[in-house]
Formats: C-alpha cells, sequence, structure tokens
C-alpha cells in the first residue's frame, strides 16, 4: 500500500515538472507581431544609394492579417561614432522616418534611402481604428546596412599614395645632404624651397580658416514653413503644406489635406501618393502610398539627410470604390534644405589616421637609404677580399 | 653685416635642419589633405563632393 503511495507521489512530481517544463517552452499566449520584409534584401542594399522598399504586415496571435489598424512607424539611424564616422555624421543617432499610416489589411508600404551604414532602429506601433478590435501593440526591429564597398576602395587608394608620397619624401630627406663641388649655391635652393612651403601652407591655412568662419556664421538650423501650394480643381481642394525650411539632422513634417471644394468637408475615399526627389542627382529618397485620415489629411515626417534641395510631390487618385471620380490631381513644392558641416572634432581624427598613414610612409623611406649605404660597402670589401 | 650673416646663417641651420624638413613636408601634406577632404571652402568642397562621400572616414554634408 505504501509503495503505491510512492509510486502515485513519484508520478505526480514528474507531471508536473513536465507541466511546468512544458509550459516555459512554449508560451501560453503568442503576441501580435510585425514582419518586415524589404526589397531588395537588406544585406544587399548599399548605404546612400539603394532605395529601399519596406513591406510591413501586422498579424494577429494566429499570424493572420490584422485588418482596420493605425500603424505608426519610426526609423533611427546608427549611432554616432566620431572615431569611425560615416560620410553623413549630423545624421548619425537621429529620426530619418516618422510616418502614421491607415491600412485596411494590416500592411504598409514606403520607400526609403538609407544614408549611412550601420544598425538600424525601427519602432513600429499597431492600434486599431476601431476601438477594443484588438490590443495595440509595439514592436522593434533592427537591421544592419553594409558599407559602400567604393568607400573600401577609394581609401585604399588614397592610404598608397600617401604611403608613396611619404615614402619618397622620407626617401630624399634622409638621403646624402651632403653639398657637392658642381652643385651651384643649393642650400639658397633648398631655402627658397622651404621658404615656399611656409608660403603654401599660410595661404591654404589662411584659405580653411576663412572658409570655416564663414560657415559657422551662415548656419542658423531652423526648420520652417512657408506658404501652403494649393490646388483647386474638378470640385476638391488638395493641399501640400508643412516645412519648406529643412535642416540635416531633424526632421521635417509634411501635410497632405484634401477637401470637398464646394462643401469644404475633408475627402477621405482617395488614395494620396507622396514622394520627395533630390534635385542634384534626381534620385527618389523616399514615397509612400495612402489614405488620408478622417480629417482629410496625411501627414508625415521625413529627414532630409543630404543637405541639397528636394522636391516633394502629392498625388491624389480617387479610390476606386469612391462615389467620385476624376482625373488625377498633382502638386509640389520644394525643400530647402540646409546642410550642416561636420563636426571638426570627427575631421580631425580623419585627419589624423591619413597623417599618420602619410608618416609611416616617410618613415619607411627615411630608413631606406641608410641601410642601402652599408651595402656597397660589404660589396667594395667582399671584392677586396676577393682580390 | 657679421651679425646679420649669422643671423642668416642660423637660420639655414634651423630651416634645413632634419626636424625642420620633415615637419614642413608632413606640415604641407596635412593642410593639403584638410583642403582636399575636410575643407569647407565652397569651391573646393563642391569639386570634391562626391570623392568625400565615396572615402572611406570622410564626412561630408
Amino acid at each position: 500500500m505504501k509503495s503505491i503511495k510512492y509510486v502515485l507521489l513519484t508520478l505526480i512530481a514528474i507531471a508536473v515538472s513536465g507541466l511546468i517544463w512544458l509550459s516555459k517552452s512554449f508560451p501560453v499566449v503568442s503576441q501580435s507581431t510585425v514582419r518586415l520584409q524589404t526589397d531588395p534584401p537588406l544585406e544587399q542594399v548599399i548605404a546612400d544609394d539603394t532605395t529601399v522598399k519596406f513591406q510591413l504586415q501586422a498579424l494577429d496571435t494566429d499570424k493572420q492579417p490584422l485588418s482596420m489598424a493605425n500603424i505608426g512607424v519610426r526609423i533611427f539611424t546608427p549611432t554616432r561614432n566620431p572615431w569611425f564616422t560615416s560620410d553623413f555624421p549630423i545624421v548619425e543617432g537621429t529620426e530619418l522616418l516618422n510616418l502614421e499610416a491607415i491600412t485596411s489589411e494590416g500592411n504598409l508600404e514606403f520607400e526609403q534611402v538609407l544614408p549611412i551604414r550601420g544598425k538600424y532602429g525601427m519602432k513600429v506601433a499597431v492600434s486599431p481604428l476601431v476601438e477594443g478590435a484588438f490590443e495595440p501593440f509595439e514592436q522593434s526591429l533592427g537591421w544592419n546596412v553594409p558599407e559602400n564597398p567604393v568607400k573600401y576602395r577609394n581609401l585604399a587608394i588614397l592610404a598608397a599614395i600617401l604611403l608613396g608620397v611619404g615614402f619618397a619624401g622620407g626617401w630624399i630627406i634622409g638621403g646624402e645632404q651632403t653639398v657637392r663641388s658642381d652643385e651651384i649655391a643649393p642650400q639658397p635652393v633648398r631655402m627658397l624651397l622651404s621658404g615656399m612651403t611656409i608660403v603654401a601652407i599660410a595661404v591654404l591655412l589662411f584659405v580653411n580658416l576663412s572658409a570655416e568662419m564663414a560657415s559657422h556664421h551662415s548656419e542658423a538650423g531652423e526648420v520652417m514653413s512657408s506658404t501652403p501650394s494649393i490646388v483647386n480643381e474638378r470640385g476638391m481642394q488638395v493641399e501640400l503644406s508643412g516645412d519648406t525650411q529643412a535642416v540635416v539632422g531633424k526632421l521635417a513634417t509634411q501635410t497632405v489635406k484634401v477637401t470637398n471644394s464646394s462643401t469644404g468637408k475633408p475627402v477621405t475615399d482617395v488614395q494620396v501618393r507622396v514622394q520627395s526627389v533630390a534635385l542634384e542627382s534626381d534620385a527618389l529618397m523616399f514615397a509612400y502610398q495612402g489614405i488620408p485620415d478622417t480629417t482629410g489629411k496625411l501627414i508625415w515626417s521625413e529627414q532630409f539627410f543630404d543637405g541639397a534641395p528636394h522636391k516633394v510631390t502629392a498625388t491624389v487618385t480617387p479610390l476606386e470604390s469612391a462615389s467620385r471620380q476624376f482625373k488625377p490631381l498633382q502638386l509640389s513644392q520644394e525643400i530647402e534644405v540646409e546642410g550642416i558641416a561636420p563636426p571638426l572634432f570627427v575631421r580631425f581624427v580623419s585627419l589624423s589616421y591619413f597623417t599618420l598613414i602619410f608618416v609611416v610612409g616617410l618613415i619607411a623611406g627615411f630608413w631606406r637609404p641608410r641601410r642601402r649605404k652599408i651595402v656597397p660597402v660589404t660589396f667594395n670589401s667582399l671584392i677586396a677580399n676577393k682580390v | 653685416m657679421v651679425s646679420e650673416n649669422i643671423v642668416w646663417q642660423r637660420t639655414q641651420r634651423l630651416v634645413l635642419s632634419l626636424p625642420m624638413q620633415v615637419s614642413l613636408l608632413t606640415g604641407l601634406c596635412m593642410i593639403i589633405l584638410w583642403t582636399l577632404y575636410f575643407s569647407s571652402y565652397p569651391p573646393v568642397h563642391d569639386a570634391l563632393h562626391e570623392t568625400r562621400h565615396h572615402t572611406l572616414t570622410v564626412a561630408c554634408h
């Protein structure tokens, strides 16, 4: 009887521990998630070159698409690193995009150029359009963008040039400096060359210092907006407003507002395609297609990371189900983007790396002739010994 | 006349000394590198904008 008791107790203990193990390895409640897909795949993206198409899909606990969802997306750039800077140091550690989208099928698509290499962060917040339809949730995503391979090649070329020039310089300075009898006034010539070097350094210092002072004075760094551009056609009024003066490193907000021009009421059964193009290179920086909210507005904030003029364009087309059909309306506005010069410290760090390479070449060139001097002596002595 | 000669000789000795020549050459190299890759002087910056963006460790805007 006692033994049966013990067996039973042991069995219960095994069952309980098994249940605990099971509950630990399989979460009882699975969570709603966001699935991220990109085209091209993130490992093939070239910083400041590829326009990446992001596809986000909000999924419920059964991995089914969440319908009627509001999706908020924020993209954060890689953290600052002055010791190994990217080509846009002002962009490092800032927010690149802030977009709120109304989705019927829980999917969001947009295009965005990623300016620099490194680890990006994305925060996605999903909430229901109808309150209580599902539990709102947030998710953080991240990915890594590799460096543009051209940059490694160009640095290698520069390093080779610096080593070469340094080596030649070291060779000449460390070489034979005695004045031969047939030389005409070698010292004044050398003095003249040294004097010219000092003058060149002084001139370049002056030019660079004054340029630095000038760029320091002109930087206000203010995001500003001006009068909105408006199109009023076919009974529809489309207004594009927002910051027309942007600054690198800061978000600039743009708003598209669609209203019925006769009633003044917001129009929501339209599709709005917005895009921003860098005018210098004519390259697409950001694009998104969505529907306006209940107030007829579509709002987004993006960072213009290239300090050059951009053009923001909005195209409004009616939805297939819309009661009123009309030809697409388009309007655009130009954005002035103020570039900010990289911090002096970051530039000095990189200059010191380059100088170090030059000095390594210089030292190598300097020691080379000294070793060569010994060779003929040994060679001569060898011949002398043989003779 | 004599003192002037001494001053000139001393200057010559200093300028043509090895440490001075090495510093002059390094200084010239640094200032050329700064002008090409890091200067905000607009004509140089605009001409080399692409090169700067396509060289590792060079910051631009």
